[in-house]
């Protein structure tokens, strides 16, 4: 029995290796005979799983929607008086800044040269100075600055807003308002109580009184519902800045 | 006499415990190898009976023959014969051979056993 001594272990080394590849062999056929159905199983085990994975997600973010609306929704309503407010605000100052055309009960004032007038000079003095019998920057921004007295809360000149900024200026032969050129006949409009706005311009000493006494056509017509339109230039503050506080 | 079957039990776990995807188109490979290393641990045993074991001859056979059987397979299927069915022959046809003569060495040892118990008995009687 002398062989006993030396075939062991070999045989030993054989044989583990033999094993090790006789399972793995093993294993490979098994996997591979059952592919077909049990892949298949598989295979649809593991969409079922996603499937409620998505679906646990979905859920989730569901909740999550549903939770942001919720809050949304109050901070919606609980904003609700803040934002009116400041709507409320935002369009008392667009109305005026002149940004929002406007409508309301107001009066229109009608002003033109006194060319008859005029006509009627010269025939009697050729010297006549013809200035007299026309319609002035001047007269214009003492009828504005009157029909604001008297509570004016929009006014234009031939479809021109005249806001803050707006300019009336002799230009020539021509009146230039918010940089545009204007030519008479001039129209006055304002939005305010049309019986305080006539009252104003018909007093004694007014503008409009003494343009009407000396023979210009002028004429004043007060509306139910008079419509101005915005100011179409444009703001621009180069200089003027906001005061830091302090 | 059980190193080598410890030896088989330990690689029957570790194969186990291992469990490596094989992939699909080499597991016939390996089920030729599996076959030729079959072969070469029955060959063993049977020279163990035959009393002319040789480690050098199972080692280099082992490593050879299995290696050799996967690739003869493999170089078969490339060239489209199925050379691994004269593999599965060749060591099919081998591993019986061998596995008979290890079973009339195993009965010739039984018999022999139980005729020298016999004897021992008769004398003693």
């Amino acid at each position: 029995m002398r062989f006993f001594k030396n075939w062991q272990l070999p045989l030993a080394f054989v044989l583990f290796f033999t094993g090790i590849m006789l399972m793995l062999a093993l294993h490979a056929v098994h996997g591979e005979a059952d592919s077909p159905t049990q892949q298949k199983n598989k295979k649809l085990i593991t969409m079922v799983q996603q499937q409620e994975e998505e679906l646990e997600q979905l859920k989730k973010s569901l909740h999550d929607k549903r939770e942001s609306l919720n809050k949304y929704q109050k901070s919606l309503s609980e904003g609700k008086l803040e934002t009116e407010k400041l709507q409320y605000e935002l369009d008392k100052l667009l109305i005026l800044s002149g940004l929002y055309p406007v409508q309301g009960e107001g009066i229109s004032v009608h002003l033109d040269d006194n060319t008859k007038g005029k006509e009627l000079a010269i025939q009697k003095n050729p010297d006549t100075r013809i200035e007299d019998f026309l319609i002035h920057d001047k007269h214009l921004l003492y009828i504005v600055y009157e029909l604001r007295a008297a509570g004016a809360e929009a006014i234009s000149i031939n479809n021109q807003r005249v806001i803050g900024p707006t300019d009336i200026r002799c230009v020539g032969t021509t009146i230039q308002v918010n940089a545009e050129r204007l030519g008479p006949p001039f129209i006055i409009k304002a939005i305010g109580d049309p019986d305080n706005l006539t009252r104003a311009l018909e007093t004694e000493r007014s503008q409009y009184n003494i343009l009407k006494m000396s023979g210009f056509p002028v004429k004043i017509e007060k509306h139910n519902n008079l419509v101005i339109d915005s100011y179409k230039g444009s703001y621009q503050f180069t200089h003027a800045q906001p005061k830091e506080e302090e | 006499m059980w190193v080598p079957f410890l030896g088989l039990l330990v690689g029957l776990l570790i194969g186990t415990a291992l469990n490596i995807p094989i992939p699909g188109v080499w597991a016939k490979y390996l089920s030729i190898a599996v076959l030729a290393a079959l072969d070469s641990a029955f060959g063993g045993i049977k020279s163990i009976f035959e009393e002319r074991f040789n480690a050098a001859i199972l080692l280099t056979g082992f490593f050879s023959n299995t290696l050799m059987a996967a690739l003869l397979a493999y170089l078969g299927d490339q060239l489209g014969v199925d050379l691994y069915l004269a593999a599965v022959i060749a060591f099919g046809v081998r591993l019986f051979q061998n596995l008979a003569i290890i079973r009339r060495e195993l009965l010739n040892i039984w018999v022999e056993k139980r005729r020298l118990k016999k004897r021992k008995r008769d004398n003693s009687e």
